[in-house]
């Protein structure tokens, strides 16, 4: 490529040999700036202290840590079977490591590395411990000193950006703007081509009212530009009884003007409604009843709606994330150790599957009020931004196999989570500012989407690759879904980077980031295959065509003693297992 | 049949609705079944640990017991075959006025019934003819796989054939032979007619080997490496006792089956059991090879523990597991089985030994103490790792009559068939294990074998029906000798006459691949599927096998378009052949997961 960057031979050798979708390849090609670079490196394969490894080039640019081993490696026939557009075999994205650990073995000496540091000691070793649980091991034995601690300080400060707009992905669309100005028609984003409903739109929300046949609700846009709340999306749907202004005089009563927001309609009518707490209990129960009464009123047979304090039942974020933190250390462990009789005691002891099963079990309870007493149920949470996202989009999950489709299950994390205004930014904590706010809410979904795809394996249509891909796709900061805590605070962010990058405004979306449902970023069509399952019974049958569903058994989920059964299995612990995802490679 | 779906479904209690189309009646397996005298029907309460007391209608043939309840507003049926009891115990004093038993079944339950005490005295009991016929064995009468006489399109008894079987491997070759030396069973009672030896071995020699070995069973071919020449071959401990006696013609004979592989110049000696039971078993005579005596060979130890240790195992397991399942504890409760960790050190085992044979181009020599029990399930392990054809459906039932069956592991003795004093201490778990294991590698390789889960658990659910005569006796020559394939009908027969039930439709044919399993604790699970399938949370498990069926089927349309396809290219006769479409079943591969 013709750039003033020094070329990165290896960036897009693909092993496969894929035809290469060239620009956009070449596009991000170009954004990579090399920052220090190494010679001599030795990777380590083996977790015992010997010569084994492979020895190649360590490199950290503004995007990732490259390694380019000097001898191909062999074909293997058998090893991946996903080959990553973006990112080659040896490739951690900056995003993706968790500490950065520098070690001096005849010193005796470790240090952990932050941003902008000094170090006192000439590595001999670099060990990056990874947010996917990877960690990787590299030895400077041959290689020089000083550019070996060059690229460990580098790789350091690369990782902990001072700021969002300074992660790769502004940089990149950015640049891809300008790169790409000329071929843009109309100046419109390319957002063709993506099934996906995004619910940044009214039009998105009508098409889930209508597919509910949820008549007695309405979408709303008080929120336009934020007013009302800066963490709800603009568009929201609520009881078709209530007008914009009660909403408006009601919301002052809520956290962060978090009113009641409907997610979904069973068939006999009842709803789910997610919200937050009352921001001072004592003064404002009348907006709350006020609003109870309108879900009550928009229920066919004006049943109470049922109330549900998830705070009260359900693990908070910090357990949540102690509990990982040990399963990760459990996990991480060789797995041919001493400890190895105890393995099965230790995950107990972690916790992380019990609060697997308290979140199925919760949302089992839910789908029994919805589906077996016929009442909306209400979920409400202090913030209405963590918990609440679990459990609404498992309790659809269970409720509606349309959710069970690889579009719909996209749908509803739009919904459920990135327009609900999940903290992202703050729980994957990619900024690595505040460790207090880390908590692995999404992954605990995802596992629970496992677990329940593992006791029903024709009903998902996708695989536990989609997961594992979506879950790894959470440190790849080339994508929207999963970078920012709200959708003002992604339009605000936008905004900003655009200003400053002259970047002309006005437009639907300034800075076109794609979502990660754009697939065909990360994998070739032929390798996004692996997302669907062989196994699924309801392929095109749960589909939304002209606002109506066809139904796939839906008529029958109801009322019928098949859906208890679908709960009564999640439930029992002896379903449960410990997601293979966790185990490092 | 409903026979079949009944006993091999991952179901106990059917609700009736459930039947599949059937020639026959639900109640009856054969004409044999249902001679007036041979059944007896009584109202009973039967006591269901998930659901609670049950009134209904109980029939026991001299097959099967049927318990009907119209209670619930299901109906609840119960159907079991007699041979899975294991003991009939009754409850309480013979004064009450109800009449309550206990049975406890082979396959991980047990049962309750009660029912008034009769007046009318001339009656037989339900009790009595329960252990008349639950007990063919104790009571005089034969076993109920000799009444069946159900006529299948197959005849499974035609699936195995030694001498071709050998002759699939490319034996007999320039360095092993057949031997038709225990042709009588006179050399070893337990082995089959049919052995392959190294060449340079003569028979009179072969016998004084077998004096040097446990029960006469000495070293014999079970499998050869279609490249290297690598093999693994079987065999009992060497009678070494307290003194180290040593045999040369034992000695000699190990350096024949490694010279018969000239790729390397040692030999393993995989001995299952743990050292210290090695050692222990000198005192009776037995013993391990001395590295001094066996030059160029090395003995590995691999920590396998005894079927008393298995069996106690299993008991635990299932105190664990049923009826109800303590979820708070779960996992620790697991693990306190130890079930999962025997588990994997058969894994690893047969993984050793076959990752010797492929990676290292070494023969290895597998045995235990008498090479019937780990010994078994460490050859077929390794050869169904080793050997694609025995990942297939009929290459599995091979696998099994040659590894299990033809040499001679006691399947009546470990299950006891229709025996209602059978010894616990002889009873134990080694085959079920050795299918647990088998289904651990499905899991791994899913996409490696021709067979399902259901298969799988259907063989087991038969290990203890009685229907076929496939798992009754101990050794080919006692098989023979009753008369089994000609009085009674092999299993083979009634699943090859309906393989779309048990075929995997995600199945590859890898068949030059090896598999490694990852043998860690964390990569293997409790085969919840057959352990806890009598609970009914097990029961909303998705049933699988009407996609499995519709897949087959989808399959095999693509199959026939595919072929349609070809012809009509070759009948255009086209120029270049590169033209020619890809195999659909190609297509369809899904992921791999070889960790």
């Amino acid at each position: 490529p013709a750039t003033g960057f020094p070329p990165l031979p290896t960036f897009f050798v693909n092993r496969k040999q894929q035809p290469l979708n060239s620009s956009l390849k070449m596009c991000l090609l170009m954004q990579i700036i090399v920052v220090n670079e190494v010679n001599f490196v030795r990777k380590c394969i083996s977790t015992e202290n010997n010569q084994e490894g492979l020895w190649g080039k360590l490199i950290c640019t503004n995007f990732k840590v490259s390694f380019i081993p000097q001898d191909p490696s062999p074909k293997q026939v058998f090893t991946s079977t996903l080959s990553h557009l973006l990112l080659g075999e040896h490739d951690i994205p900056l995003t993706c490591l968790e500490q950065v650990v520098t070690v001096n073995d005849t010193k005796g000496k470790k240090k952990v590395l932050g941003s902008n540091q000094k170090l006192k000691f000439n590595p001999t070793e670099l060990i990056l411990y990874c947010k996917d649980l990877r960690i990787i091991r590299f030895c400077f034995d041959e290689a020089g000193p000083e550019s070996a601690k060059k690229v460990c300080l580098a790789i350091a400060h690369y990782s902990h950006p001072a700021d969002l707009q300074l992660l790769f992905g502004f940089e990149y669309q950015g640049r891809r703007y300008h790169e790409s100005k000329g071929i843009r028609v109309n100046g419109s984003p390319p957002r063709g081509g993506l099934q996906t409903p995004m619910f940044d739109r009214s039009s998105d929300w009508d098409r889930e009212i209508k597919r509910t046949n949820a008549s007695e609700w309405r979408v709303c846009s008080i929120n336009q530009s934020y007013f009302v709340s800066s963490s709800l999306p603009e568009h929201i749907v609520v009881p078709a009884s209530l007008t914009d202004q009660d909403l408006m005089n009601y919301a002052v009563s809520f956290t962060d003007g978090r009113i009641p927001m409907w997610c979904w309609n069973h068939a006999n009518g009842s709803a789910l409604v997610r919200m937050a707490s009352l921001t001072d209990p004592l003064q404002h129960r009348k907006p709350e009843q006020k609003i109870f009464a309108a879900i009550t009123k928009s229920h066919p047979q004006r049943n109470e709606p049922f109330r549900s304090d998830l705070d009260k039942s359900l693990p908070s974020i910090l357990d949540i994330q102690s509990a990982f933190v040990k399963l990760r250390q459990i996990c991480i462990l060789d797995p041919f150790e001493e400890s190895e009789e105890r393995w099965l005691s230790t995950i107990e002891n972690s916790r992380w599957l019990e609060y697997v099963r308290a979140f199925l079990k919760h949302s089992a309870e839910m789908v029994y009020h919805l589906d077996g007493k016929n009442s909306s149920v209400i979920l409400q949470e202090e913030e209405d931004r963590d918990l609440n996202c679990v459990i609404s989009s498992l309790v659809q999950l269970m409720l509606d196999p349309h959710y069970r489709s690889l579009i719909g299950f996209q749908s509803l994390v739009q919904k459920e989570w990135v327009m609900a205004g999940h903290r992202f930014l703050d729980r994957c904590n990619h900024l690595k500012k505040n460790d207090k706010e880390e908590s692995p809410l999404f992954l605990l979904f995802l596992d629970c989407v496992w677990q329940m795809m593992n006791q029903y394996p024709a009903a998902f249509e996708f695989t536990e690759t989609y997961l594992t891909v979506l879950s790894d796709s959470m440190w790849i900061p080339l994508f929207s879904t999963f970078l920012f805590s709200s959708s003002k605070q992604r339009r605000q962010h936008l905004m900003d980077f655009a200003k400053h990058k002259a970047i002309p405004q006005g437009e639907d979306q300034v800075v076109y980031f794609p979502p990660v449902w754009e697939w065909s970023q990360q994998f070739s069509t032929k390798d996004q295959t692996l997302f669907n399952n062989p196994m699924y019974v309801g392929k095109g049958a749960a589909c939304v065509q002209n606002g109506e569903v066809k139904t796939f058994k839906r008529t029958k989920v109801p009322k019928t003693p098949e859906i208890y059964q679908f709960l009564g299995a999640v439930l029992a612990h002896f379903h449960l297992y410990v997601f293979f995802f966790y185990f490092p490679p | 049949m409903s026979l079949f779906t009944s006993t091999s479904t991952s179901r106990s209690d059917r609700s009736a609705q459930a039947k599949p189309p059937s020639t026959m009646s639900s109640d009856s397996v054969s004409t044999a079944e249902f001679s007036p005298e041979l059944r007896v029907t009584q109202d009973v309460t039967y006591f269901c640990p998930f659901t609670g007391a049950l009134r209904g209608t109980v029939t026991v043939t001299n097959y099967r017991l049927f318990f009907k309840s119209m209670d619930r507003e299901s109906t609840f049926v119960l159907d079991l075959p007699l041979g899975v009891l294991s003991r009939v115990e009754r409850i309480g004093n013979n004064l009450s006025r109800d009449v309550s038993y206990g049975l406890v079944c082979k396959d991980m339950r047990n049962l309750r019934f009660a029912h008034k005490q009769m007046e009318d005295t001339l009656r037989k009991s339900i009790f009595e003819v329960l252990m008349k016929f639950a007990f063919p064995v104790s009571s005089g009468l034969q076993i109920f796989a000799f009444d069946y006489g159900q006529a299948f399109p197959e005849n499974g008894w035609k699936v195995y054939d030694a001498l071709s079987e050998y002759k699939r491997q490319g034996i007999p070759n320039e360095s092993w032979r057949i031997t038709k030396v225990n042709d009588h069973y006179e050399l070893c009672d337990t082995y089959p007619s049919t052995l392959a030896v190294p060449v340079n071995i003569p028979d009179e020699e072969l016998k004084r080997v077998a004096a040097f070995r446990a029960k006469g069973r000495i070293p014999v071919l079970s499998w050869i490496h279609p490249e290297s020449q690598a093999t693994v071959t079987r065999c009992s401990q060497p009678m070494v006792g307290v003194n180290g006696k040593r045999s040369k013609e034992d000695e000699k004979y190990l350096q024949a089956i490694m010279d018969a592989n000239a790729q390397s110049h040692k030999l393993f000696i995989f001995d299952a059991r743990p050292s210290v039971n090695a050692a222990a078993n000198k005192m009776k005579g037995g013993g391990y090879e001395s590295e001094d005596a066996y030059q160029n060979a090395e003995l590995v130890f691999l920590d396998i523990h005894n079927i008393h240790v298995m069996r106690e195992s299993l008991r635990k397991l299932k105190e664990v597991v049923y009826p109800n399942i303590e979820d708070s504890h779960w996992l620790s409760n697991l693990e306190s089985t130890h079930w999962l960790e025997h588990i994997k050190l058969i894994l690893a085992g047969a993984l050793r030994i076959a990752d010797k044979v492929e990676s290292g181009k070494t023969s290895v020599v597998v045995h235990c103490s008498d090479g019937w029990d780990r010994t078994a399930q460490l050859t077929s392990l390794s050869m169904l790792m080793l050997d694609g054809y025995y990942r297939t459906i009929r290459g599995f039932e091979v696998l099994l009559e040659k590894e299990w069956l033809s040499f001679g592991h006691r399947f009546q003795l470990r299950i006891g068939h229709g025996d209602k004093n059978h010894t616990d201490a002889d009873r134990s778990p080694v085959f079920i294990q050795f299918i647990d294991c088998v289904w651990q590698l499905t899991r791994q390789f899913p996409a490696a074998f021709e067979f399902n889960e259901y298969f799988l658990v259907t063989i087991l659910d038969h290990l203890y029906s009685c229907l076929f005569g496939t798992f009754l006796c101990n050794s080919e020559q006692q098989r023979l000798k009753e008369e089994i394939p000609k009085k009674t009908v092999s299993l083979w027969s009634y699943i090859n006459s309906q393989l779309e039930d048990f075929t995997n439709p995600l199945y590859v044919n890898y068949s030059n691949h090896v598999l490694f399993p990852v043998v860690s604790l964390r990569h293997l699970e409790l085969w919840v599927g057959y352990y806890i399938r009598w609970n009914p949370r097990m029961r909303p498990q998705e049933p699988i096998h009407q996609r499995y069926k519709e897949l087959l089927a989808k399959r095999a349309e693509l199959q026939k378009r595919v072929d349609e396809l070809h012809r009509e290219v070759a009948n255009r006769s086209a120029s270049s052949a590169s033209e020619r479409p890809g195999s659909p079943t190609r297509s369809i591969t899904p992921v791999q997961t070889f960790v």
